[in-house]
């Protein structure tokens, strides 16, 4: 675990596609359920298009945890958008393998197969959760499990057997605002499994969970992805969550970079490149991402991990 | 946390005690009632504007049963007014003198009774009010009031007068009081003769011809046992010139359609105010309720739902909503019916399946009517909107 890879061509500290065409491969020595080719996504046109995303190659393998870090603005939540079906890319190919074995071009499927495409092939868990309020922690995975095709009975055992593993079975009757941050994010997550689906797309699903329950959900979505060989592709600021992934990669402008030199300023626990603001502590150099953040650890260097 | 497997493909286990569910979430109904104030609110507004519509159709509906009670409740099985007349409500029908004995010569025809008919004013010690003036054969009976409910049959300078009529203008038995501006006796009381709009008084025929005129203005048939009114009718309108002949049923069928004819602009602008706020009510409150869950529907979208399916949701608030309010509507207007009659007895309040049913149909188009908007915003939400952070 925590085997922070390189990605392609990309130098650190250095903007540029990943590794012209070479993609971003899997981890995992598996066969890759996601494959990303040349995506591209472009806001407006003319002088004012915006890359949000640009010419992104990216493989992502049967039971991997990939953890796709940047700064805001950085284009993962695009990106996440995309790669889920919900976001028309302007260029590139997604091609997604189902359940049953057979790929699927999400950027090329016709507009009106792509909610059958989500509800059969992701599960989605949001940042804040997003369960809907009006329903009971087992409605709210059984709504998932119907929109997949699963009605009755089978939808509310599906539920409760998905409560059960995510140790809620005694809040099946519980509304959201009855459920604490961290059993509503594990009910989420049980809703993202309700049709057992073979990719599991999080966005900064650690965000609102205080250290505790944002490491309890960290090992459940990596027990996810080992247990029931499902691709878990996670978008966070979240440091801690680089424990459970196979890899992380590094979104900044669009593109990927290369993290390999990336190391976490110890005073916000961002990841920095090992370029700017830095000194020497300890026989070993410090690297922040602003002089402020170097100030402060000067000031008090025992307070900090580095 | 619990650490139990499950593997993705395992069958579930055998199903638990308890209320098995079927078919999908009721997402709609969840929605709808979420917010149990808000449903509430809503509810009883639409039931408000569904009352008003139900209590004008009562009202109306009921001083149609009142004007047409004396035809409804005659023993009389055909009526034979002049040519071309087919009502009694707005008419004048005037039939020769040897009517009554022609109609009863006619096969089929048990007893043939004359009445003389007039429309005038009522007045007493309280006020004055429009009344239809019946004039009959006391000896016979024929053509005169169902029933008494107090004192006799009246003789010359005497009437009959409705209760509630009677109540309303300050009459009591023995007193005097004028029909048209002659004065008469009031000796007996009747009932049932009085809508919110006039009522009647019964006089002998000497006495109708007193007071108006000498005439006879309709000839009221019954009929020898097992004879066919429609056999009989056709006779009588060969047997005798000039008339036009209706069974008790097209007699009142007749009646009831001219009133209704009179009432209708009026009676259907009313119904449509009534719509039309439960049109805004329904309108505000799914827009609102929609707004309010827009994130909602964005969730359900992203994780595979279609537009139909969400507009199914929609559909059923709308749905239940109008049924709801149909149901508190209907009691409130039954309770009416009931109780404003005590208070005000010559308003009836007649609240039929028939109304109830159209009026909750038609609150259910105007409810979907008031759903497009909503549903509009739905087909346009885009599923992405859902990863937006809203709490």
């Amino acid at each position: 675990m925590n085997t922070t890879e390189n990605t392609s061509a990309a130098t650190a500290g250095t903007p540029g596609p990943a590794a012209g065409s070479q993609a971003v491969s899997a981890g995992h020595s598996r066969v890759p359920v996601l494959t990303v080719r040349g995506l591209t996504k472009t806001y407006g046109s003319g002088d004012t298009a915006v890359d949000a995303v640009r010419s992104v190659d990216l493989d992502v393998a049967s039971g991997e945890v990939l953890l796709v870090m940047g700064p805001s603005g950085s284009g993962k939540t695009t990106l996440l958008l995309m790669l889920g079906a919900l976001l028309r890319p302007t260029a590139g190919s997604i091609a997604v393998t189902g359940r049953d074995n057979r790929d699927v071009d999400i950027a090329a499927a016709p507009e009106k197969h792509l909610p059958a495409l989500r509800s059969h092939t992701f599960g989605f868990i949001f940042q804040d959760y997003a369960l809907l309020d009006a329903l009971t922690a087992t409605e709210n995975i059984a709504v998932a499990a119907n929109l997949a095709g699963t009605t009755g009975s089978a939808a509310h055992h599906r539920a409760t057997e998905l409560l059960d593993r995510v140790g809620l079975e005694h809040r099946a009757t519980a509304r959201p605002s009855q459920m604490s941050g961290g059993e509503q994010q594990r009910v989420a997550v049980a809703r993202a499994l309700s049709n057992d689906p073979p990719v599991l797309l999080a966005d900064e699903p650690t965000a609102n969970l205080d250290a505790s329950r944002g490491r309890d959900l960290a090992r459940l979505l990596r027990r996810l992805a080992d247990e029931d060989h499902r691709s878990v592709v996670i978008v966070s600021h979240d440091d801690r969550l680089r424990e459970i992934a196979d890899r992380v990669l590094w979104l900044e402008d669009g593109q990927f970079r290369q993290i390999a030199s990336m190391t976490i300023d110890p005073v916000c626990r961002m990841s920095v490149e090992r370029t700017g603001a830095h000194l020497e502590w300890h026989e070993q150099t410090i690297w922040f991402c602003s002089e402020g953040c170097k100030r402060e650890f000067a000031e008090n260097p025992d307070s900090f991990q580095p | 946390m619990t650490t139990r497997s499950l593997h993705p493909t395992a069958a579930p286990p055998n199903p638990g005690r308890g209320v098995r569910p079927t078919g999908a979430v009721p997402v709609g109904r969840r929605f709808l009632f979420a917010d149990r104030r808000r449903a509430t609110l809503t509810v009883l507004g639409v039931a408000a504007s569904l009352l008003l519509v139900l209590v004008l159709d009562g009202i109306f509906a009921g001083a149609v049963d009142r004007v047409t009670y004396y035809i409804r409740t005659s023993p009389a099985d055909v009526f034979v007014s002049q040519a071309g007349v087919r009502t009694m409500h707005m008419s004048v029908s005037t039939l020769p003198a040897d009517a009554p004995d022609r109609v009863a010569e006619v096969p089929g025809v048990a007893w043939a009774a004359p009445i003389a008919f007039a429309s005038g004013s009522v007045a007493g010690p309280q006020g004055r009010q429009l009344t239809y003036l019946v004039g009959y054969d006391t000896r016979t009976g024929g053509g005169g009031p169902r029933a008494l409910v107090a004192g006799r049959l009246p003789g010359a300078g005497e009437a009959i007068l409705d209760e509630q009529a009677a109540d309303r203008l300050g009459i009591g038995l023995g007193d005097r009081f004028t029909v048209m501006g002659m004065p008469v006796r009031a000796v007996g009381f009747s009932t049932s003769g009085s809508s919110i709009t006039n009522t009647t008084v019964f006089v002998d025929l000497a006495e109708f011809a007193r007071i108006h005129d000498d005439r006879v203005s309709y000839v009221l048939a019954g009929l020898d046992a097992g004879a066919d009114p429609n056999t009989v009718a056709d006779r009588i309108r060969t047997g005798v010139d000039e008339v036009t002949v209706q069974s008790r049923e097209q007699f009142t069928e007749s009646e009831a359609r001219i009133v209704t004819d009179m009432s209708a602009d009026l009676l259907r602008l009313m119904s449509t105010i009534g719509l039309v706020i439960a049109l805004a009510v329904i309108a505000l409150g799914l827009m609102t309720a929609t707004l309010n869950r827009l994130r909602d529907f964005a969730v359900l979208k992203a994780l595979g739902a279609q537009t139909p399916r969400l507009a199914r949701a929609v559909a059923m608030q709308v749905l239940l909503t109008v049924v709801l309010a149909s149901a508190v509507a209907t009691t409130a207007a039954l309770a009416l019916a009931r109780l404003l009659p005590t208070a005000e007895p010559a308003v009836q309040i007649t609240i039929t399946a028939t109304a109830v049913a159209q009026t909750t149909a038609t609150a259910l188009l105007v409810g979907l009517i008031a759903a497009l908007w909503p549903l509009r915003r739905i087909a346009t939400l885009d599923a992405a909107t859902a990863f937006r952070e809203t709490r």
